[in-house]
């Protein structure tokens, strides 16, 4: 692979800038340098070049000093982000540092960041569903949010497209609300996981559970190779087996030789141009020398993720936009959403001591969602629904060390594996609520000086309520399905915990009540897209990253074909 | 010098006396030929004596090594070191005292110098008051539950010390760092010990 170019040229005007080069970003890179378009990407982070950077990446536990402890001091440093319960020595250079850049809970909000080259494509769970006809049509059916301007169909032949080039494992059930994808073969389930299956779907017909569908290759795929069942994604793989923006897409963007990639570039604003009614270029703050710096281009691809993008667009400010750009609607900003997380249910599963798996399987279960998907399946406690990710295997050391034994025996006793534990844990869509939101604070600012976010989120009745039910139905299905000591939890996590957060500004049909259009082009500033998940108009239930992939690749075709006809 | 002996030697010895040269001296001429050959970095003397003889007990020499033999209370200080901060270290420190005082009144003296049973009383006991460790999902604890007792804390670092040293988890747990295909159904007897990654 040949060397990435970092030499930026502020003289020179590009065809495409990039902002970010997370899996977002790494799709408009890959595509609008695969289209001819000169693009420089512009990272706030450090280089991680792949397979060389991914430092830890062999590291047994041995290998580390503190076995992957964090010292006090790592762990201030990532004093928010550590109670995602994520983060070790293995991984913690690729979370953003947290006491360099500040935001402000004004409610609670665990905003998880990966301040580097990929972004927190290095970091992801992975799990890969396309949204279904029911998502893209629920805000127009019960009226919550503005409808989407596209529907399935829009985005189909580009899940296929983006499906083929990443590399999505997984089995086809011909569901309707979780359409299937271009598969590379399943993983395999465990004894106990294929036990559960069976018991949960003979006593809920309507239900499926399913081994989840993943971005990790099951076999190789354009010289990637196959998952080695390591279970050290976070730390980067060597192999290249799961999709990260690292080792797929921008790889496939430099062997172009039309991408210029520039780390350390704290984009701080878009520029516009009020005479041309367009935005110009973006000013960057370098991340190591302070230095502020304009680069020119055509057209600008916002893809810093979620909440950053709207960060960068809310201090775009201009006499045009004096609320930053494209907010004519006043939406931007608003609508903020994510998955709720880590409520569920978990139990022991007796019978299978004798049994065991080998390998470190990257992946778990998935329950589809079974609520409001038609008819008969309709309630009225709450709208939408969730579906359930999960899992069996079997225990290790804390409960080894709950046992009440010490001793020569007991020692003996915990070399074999623990008993076998299985759980299933729900994530409920959220409403679009104007009043959830983020702003620019201007009284905290980062390490650069720069205003900081203040993020105002909560979860509310509908979301509790689907919460209520995930619990009740996550015990109802394992007491049916035979496990014992079955435990409901709710750990009540604020919104965040999902690391699924969309909105901010949003698609829509309407320049009234929305930021973007149906291809993702700000209404006002044709040629600024926004393809991470601040275009988000609902949130499914179902994980998002593979939707982000679909709307970057079908945005940046869009953008091509109207540069062609100098529409923009 | 057999060294658990040692290190109730060294122990006593360092409460007794101010570590001047003489101890040093000491402990230095300890140090090549007994297992005393570490000098602990946060815990004091009688605190690793207290901390070596509770992570032998847990996890005793069988016909696999026990926990001094891959230096578990080695890492406990080193955890207790540089991963705890103040709060936590001054926690420590106060729950060997308590654990000490509770075997003094108990059993009429500090922990380590008890005779073998009531060092297992005590142990017992411990097992019985120091709570457990609720599940958890994916790195967190579900639900609200308690925080668990000095004791099993102390085990809970010790299972970690011991499993994640080289000698366990290399060769006598089942090391395969590069597995290259899923199983999801073998006959434990096929694998033996548990997996060590």
């Amino acid at each position: 692979m040949p060397n990435f170019n970092i030499d930026a040229d502020s003289k020179y005007t590009y065809d495409a800038i990039v902002i970010g080069s997370g899996i977002s970003g790494g799709w408009a890179a890959k595509e609008l340098c695969e289209k001819g378009l000169k693009t420089l990407v512009l990272e706030r982070g450090p280089m991680v070049e792949h397979p060389k950077d991914y430092t830890t990446a062999n590291l047994d536990p041995w290998d580390m000093e503190l076995r992957g402890g964090l010292t006090p001091k790592e762990q201030k440093k990532h004093y928010k982000a550590i109670r995602s319960g994520f983060i070790g020595k293995d991984t913690e250079h690729f979370f953003a540092n947290d006491e360099e850049n500040p935001y402000t809970e004004v409610k609670p909000f665990l905003w998880i960041r990966g301040h580097q080259m990929g972004g927190r494509s290095l970091l992801w769970g992975k799990q890969t569903y396309r949204w279904s006809e029911m998502d893209f049509e629920a805000n127009a059916k019960d009226g919550h949010g503005v409808d989407w301007p596209i529907r399935y169909k829009d985005l189909e032949p580009w899940y296929t497209y983006v499906e083929k080039f990443a590399g999505i494992s997984g089995e086809a059930l011909g569901l309707p609300q979780l359409p299937d994808s271009h598969f590379l073969p399943p993983m395999e389930m465990n004894c106990v996981e294929k036990e559960v299956k069976k018991r949960i779907e003979s006593n809920f017909p309507r239900r499926n559970m399913i081994i989840g569908r993943v971005a990790h290759l099951t076999q190789p795929l354009n010289g990637r190779g196959q998952c080695q069942y390591r279970n050290r994604c976070s730390r980067g793989c060597p192999y290249g087996a799961y999709f990260s923006s690292n080792a797929v897409t921008l790889p496939a963007a430099n062997a172009t030789g039309n991408l210029t990639f520039r780390p350390y570039s704290i984009v701080q604003s878009i520029l516009y141009d009020e005479g041309k009614g367009k935005a110009s270029g973006v000013r960057i703050i370098d991340a190591e020398t302070n230095e502020a710096i304009e680069y020119k281009a055509k057209i600008i691809f916002c893809n810093a993720s979620t909440l950053s993008t709207t960060q960068i667009l809310l201090n775009s400010t201009s006499n045009r936009f004096p609320n930053g750009m494209g907010n004519d609607s006043e939406e931007l900003g608003h609508n903020l959403m994510d998955h709720t997380y880590r409520v569920g249910a978990l139990g022991k599963v007796e019978g299978f001591d004798d049994k065991y798996y080998s390998g470190r399987r990257p992946n778990g279960i998935y329950i589809p969602r079974y609520w409001n998907i038609d008819e008969s399946s309709k309630t009225d406690k709450f709208l939408r629904g969730f579906g359930y990710q999960g899992g069996g295997y079997r225990m290790g050391n804390s409960e080894a060390a709950n046992r009440k034994e010490f001793g020569g025996n007991y020692k003996d006793s915990i070399m074999k594996p623990g008993p076998w534990e299985f759980f299933i844990t729900g994530f409920a869509e959220c409403l679009p609520y104007h009043d959830n939101k983020v702003y620019l604070n201007k009284e905290v600012t980062d390490k650069w000086g720069q205003p900081t976010l203040s993020i105002d989120c909560e979860y509310k009745e509908n979301e509790l309520a689907q919460n209520k039910q995930i619990q009740e139905d996550a015990v109802e299905m394992l007491e049916k399905a035979g496990v014992k000591d079955v435990v409901g939890f709710d750990n009540e996590h604020e919104p965040g915990y999902g690391v699924h957060e969309m909105g901010t500004a949003r698609m829509g049909r309407d320049p009234k009540t929305s930021v973007l259009n149906g291809t993702n082009q700000i209404h006002s500033v044709k040629n600024v897209f926004v393809t991470d998940g601040a275009c988000m108009t609902s949130n499914s239930c179902v994980n998002p990253s593979l939707t982000y992939m679909a709307l970057t690749a079908r945005a940046a075709n869009h953008a091509v074909e109207e540069l062609k006809k100098f529409n923009i | 010098m057999d060294r658990r002996k040692a290190l109730k030697f060294t122990g006593s010895m360092a409460a007794a006396a101010v570590a001047g040269p003489s101890l040093l001296t000491l402990l230095q001429s300890c140090k090549n030929e007994s297992r005393v050959d570490w000098q602990p970095q946060f815990l004091t003397m009688d605190e690793a004596a207290f901390v070596s003889k509770i992570v032998d007990m847990i996890l005793p020499r069988t016909e696999t090594p026990g926990a001094l033999d891959v230096k578990v209370d080695i890492f406990i200080d080193k955890v207790y070191t540089y991963l705890y901060d103040t709060n936590g270290q001054n926690n420590v420190q106060k729950e060997i005292a308590k654990f000490n005082d509770d075997c003094r009144n108990n059993y009429g003296d500090a922990f380590v110098s008890l005779s073998e049973s009531d060092q297992i009383k005590a142990l017992q006991k411990a097992e019985e008051n120091s709570g457990q460790f609720g599940s958890s999902v994916w790195g967190t604890a579900i639900g609200n539950p308690e925080p668990v007792g000095f004791y099993r804390s102390l085990k809970s670092t010790a299972l970690w010390g011991y499993f994640t040293s080289e000698q366990i988890g290399k060769n006598v747990l089942n090391y395969d760092p590069i597995p290259g295909a899923y199983h999801g159904c073998l006959n434990l007897d096929e694998v033996g010990n548990k997996w060590s990654l």
